[in-house]
């Protein structure tokens, strides 16, 4: 397995109580796949995307990727993990303002991976070229629509040729045309070889799932 | 710990980002930029105030004694003062002389000043010296025309001076040429190279300008004596160089000579050129004191502005520093990048405070008269304090920066 995630449990502390996130949950995933996280609202889809891509540490369970345990990753290792072998898609394009288009889409290039400007810039137009945003290289993000944003997030994610692409509800903030864009990208890179797991509540995105994930706060999240 | 390339990008990544808050990011500059100019006014009115010194005792000489005669200081009730002899006198200046032996040479002399002397046509307002002849080689006075005085003119009486550089200019005096002083004529046997005048400011001697004197021999020197033909107004001891070290030493013993022979009234003062290096120092290093404390707590409430500035970007910038961590940050680089942005903030307010520091330094040159000087190691002390100050008052905002969950701060909206 490429990533895989053993009972995994979340609770935060909120005021004395114990606030359940994610309630105990099993995953695995592989390479190839494109996997729709599904279930109602507060059921833990974005916990749950979390604490696989090591942003957050579970307080139950295991991640492990290539069998390897996150949680005996040091911070440095786990962020050149991400670095190297995650990209991510958020629901909200996030992108820094004062850099431009392409500047953005390298941003992960600062921490690791690619090096060397020619290197880098080449890669950078050929992802923007990818994602049909050439002539926007030297824009700056409040100069874009949220569908070309979420193509630039979506660049960025792919700059240091991930293995898993993370993508939170990543159609949330788009029209039907540009939701099926991205959905289209992602599809594409799940059949190009990588490993993509997407929450969502959208039933077009889920069409394009090679398999759902249906997370229940009351139950153990069973594979449909 | 973050390579240095990697500090490069941070760097730039944050001075962008300060360049975003123009109004925020100079108002907390402007705190740094206050405590640097304070520290570079300090440092540059410190650093001329030592030159001043310096130049004084090297103008005096490190290795001399001075006496000078003085109103008495204290007078035991019962003792007549008027009968004692209450100047110096040649007599003193012989029993210092044969306690010096060879460790010095002892010089004297008497003097006159806003004397009227008068060349040919010419004439000149000076001060006139008659002094032994060891007096012009303590004070290292050399010929740039004709001789210096002799012994033997003292002793013989000859009736010659000798000009200072400026006098003879003014005089239009050659060797050899007659000139008159009170109602006697002396005979000019040597001009003197240019000296300049004695710093005596804040000694307590009384000044004395070389190139504007007549000197003659003590005895025959054209002064008014009232009687006291054996008054001397001043003496100056100059040890051998290798002897300087006893400098103290032989101020105190020429102390208590002279105060043997005077039933202990101080009617003279001693200066000890050397003493004024200590003094100068203690006086600068309380003036250090008091305007180290002033930059220093300048800098403290310029640095607590900045580290109030730094927490609130990094509180606006939480989804930032979410983003960076997802793509790859580690906790050093966030760390790395706080800390360049707030000494970057530091140092701007450093550049501008050195700029104005430098200005508020020659501002006091020119209307306060006082004397400033400018090292190189004081003027980068201005920035390097701020940068310093950046980096110490930076930790707290970017260890905050770093210890953020990745996953919490990417939902902050
Ligand atoms: N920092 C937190 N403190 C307390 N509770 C939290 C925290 N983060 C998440 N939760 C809770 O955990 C639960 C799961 O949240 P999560 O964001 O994973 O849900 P989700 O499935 O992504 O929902 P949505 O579809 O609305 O995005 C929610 O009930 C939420 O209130
Ligand atoms: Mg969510």
């Amino acid at each position: 397995m490429l990533l895989q995630g053993d009972n995994l449990r979340r609770e935060f502390t909120f005021a004395g109580k114990s606030i359940t996130a994610l309630a105990p949950t099993s995953v695995a995933v592989d390479a190839g796949e494109l996997l729709a996280l599904t279930g109602p609202s507060g059921s833990g889809k974005s916990t749950l995307l979390n604490l696989l891509s090591g942003l957050d540490r579970p307080t139950g369970g295991e991640v492990r990727f290539e069998d390897q345990p996150l949680s005996g990753f040091s911070d440095a290792r786990a962020a050149a993990l991400r670095n190297a072998a995650f990209g991510f898609i958020f629901q909200t394009p996030h992108l820094l303002p004062y850099k431009t288009v392409a500047e953005n889409v390298a941003l992960p290039c600062s921490y690791g991976g690619l090096h060397g400007n020619a290197a880098i810039s080449e890669r950078v137009s050929g992802l923007l070229e990818y994602v049909g945003l050439a002539s926007h290289a030297t824009h700056f993000p409040h100069m874009l629509s949220s569908g070309e944003l979420q193509r630039v997030v979506f660049a960025r994610a792919l700059i240091n040729r991930p293995r898993v692409l993370f993508a939170d509800e990543p159609t949330g903030s788009l029209d039907a045309d540009n939701a099926h864009r991205v959905l289209s990208l992602l599809r594409q890179e799940s059949v190009a070889g990588k490993c993509v797991i997407m929450a969502t509540h959208d039933a077009e995105a889920m069409r394009f799932a090679t398999r759902r994930l249906n997370l229940d706060k009351f139950a153990y999240a069973k594979t449909v | 710990m973050p390579k240095p390339f990697e500090i490069l990008l941070d760097s730039r990544d944050a001075w962008s980002s300060l360049r975003r808050r123009p109004v925020r990011s100079s108002l907390s500059a402007l705190g740094i930029a206050i405590g640097v100019v304070a520290l570079i006014a300090m440092l540059s009115i410190g650093e001329g105030a030592k030159q001043v010194a310096l130049q004084r005792i090297s103008s005096l000489g490190i290795d001399t004694v001075r006496v000078e005669s003085a109103p008495p200081l204290n007078a035991y009730a019962g003792i007549d003062v008027a009968n004692l002899s209450l100047s110096l006198s040649v007599a003193d200046a012989e029993r210092i002389s044969a306690w010096l032996g060879t460790r010095g040479t002892l010089g004297y002399f008497v003097r006159n000043d806003e004397q009227l002397v008068a060349a040919a046509s010419r004439r000149a307002l000076v001060t006139v010296v008659g002094a032994s002849a060891d007096w012009l080689a303590a004070e290292a006075l050399e010929a740039a025309a004709g001789r210096l005085l002799l012994p033997s003119d003292d002793a013989r009486q000859r009736r010659v001076c000798v000009l200072g550089a400026r006098l003879a200019v003014t005089l239009a005096a050659s060797i050899a040429m007659p000139v008159r002083a009170g109602n006697q004529l002396c005979s000019v046997v040597g001009v003197l190279r240019p000296k300049g005048r004695l710093l005596t400011e804040g000694t307590g001697l009384s000044a004395l300008d070389f190139d504007n004197a007549l000197i003659a021999p003590f005895r025959t020197a054209p002064i008014p004596r009232r009687g006291a033909r054996d008054r001397v107004d001043g003496m100056l001891v100059r040890l051998r160089s290798d002897a300087s070290a006893q400098v103290p030493g032989v101020a105190e013993n020429l102390t208590v000579i002279l105060g043997d022979a005077r039933r202990d009234v101080t009617n003279y003062r001693v200066v000890v050129p050397y003493a004024l290096l200590n003094e100068a120092r203690d006086t600068q290093i309380l003036f250090q004191l008091v305007m180290g404390a002033i930059a220093g707590l300048s800098l403290l409430v310029g640095g607590i502005g900045v580290m109030n500035v730094m927490l609130s970007n990094v509180a606006e910038q939480t989804r930032e520093i979410g983003l960076r961590m997802a793509v790859g940050a580690t906790r050093a680089r966030i760390i790395s990048l706080y800390l360049c942005h707030a000494s970057l903030l530091c140092l701007a307010g450093g550049v501008v405070g050195l700029g104005l520091g430098v200005a508020a330094a020659l501002l006091v040159q020119v209307y306060a008269g006082w004397a400033v000087a400018f090292s190189a190691l004081g003027l980068s002390l201005g920035p390097l304090s701020a940068v310093i100050a950046g980096l110490v008052f930076g930790l707290h905002p970017a260890l905050r920066a770093a210890a953020l969950n990745p996953a919490l701060a990417l939902r902050e909206s």
